[in-house]
């Protein structure tokens, strides 16, 4: 087994980097920085590379099939399904916020301009699920 | 700590969904915080924040956004999203709006 610590080496850090992704989550230095788990896949695709070159032995050739996969896998996420298209926003830091006038959870019409010389106001737009 | 004045802050989140991030940012900023719904996403397109077929069904969706909006009604701080896996930093949205002053 001692031979192969290259191939394990290499399994662990992928299915290390997917583990660690997903526990720090809501920490927005992982959250936001997704091409960690990109560096990983591709540290570990290349280890595996260089073992099976090496010895060219089924653990060798399972972890190079493992990390490569995910490195792809993760690429065409982060790169392809993840991208959000630049949209043609009105919204310039300077200018007004255009008024709006939408209902809250229970019905009642809250209006942007209600707020003015009241209090600041901060803005989340997100993807609802339904 | 500075004081965020006696109105605080309003959040507005637009587009019904449960939101940690939002939640932790009302926490960050003892902010009020309210949900509003955009049924037809009127007004996400009128701020030209519509992502086209971009849901898991291929519905429109909003382009994730946050905006700081001052009590003048002004735009002081925006974050634009170009991925869904990135989310704006709860301690950058809160230093915006300290930012602002009262």
């Amino acid at each position: 087994m001692i031979r192969y610590w290259p191939a394990l080496l290499s399994v662990v850090l992928a299915l290390g980097a997917i583990a660690g992704y997903v526990a720090f989550l809501r920490v927005p230095s992982v959250r936001n920085h997704p091409e960690l788990y990109l560096v990983a896949f591709t540290l570990a695709t290349a280890i595996a590379a260089v073992a099976c070159w090496r010895a060219p032995r089924w653990p060798n050739f399972v972890a190079v099939a493992l990390s490569a996969v995910l490195l792809a896998l993760g690429g065409y996420f982060n790169f392809v399904l993840a991208r959000v298209p630049a949209t043609p926003t009105v919204l310039r830091v300077g200018e007004p916020a255009p008024d709006f006038t939408l209902p809250d959870a229970t019905g009642a019409a809250v209006s942007l301009a209600s707020f003015r010389d009241r209090a600041p106001v901060v803005l989340v737009f997100y993807r609802g699920y339904w | 700590m500075t004081e965020l004045g006696d109105e605080g802050v309003q959040i507005l989140a637009i587009s019904p969904d449960s939101n940690e991030r939002s939640q932790e940012l009302a926490r960050r900023l003892r902010a009020r915080y309210r949900f509003l719904t955009d049924p037809d996403l009127a007004v996400t397109r009128r701020y030209g924040l519509l992502h086209a077929n971009g849901g898991p069904q291929g519905q429109d969706v909003a382009r994730p956004t946050t905006v700081v909006v001052d009590r003048r009604g002004v735009v002081r701080w925006l974050q634009l999203a170009d991925s869904i896996q990135v989310r704006p930093d709860p301690a950058d949205v809160a230093r915006a709006v300290r930012q602002l002053g009262s």
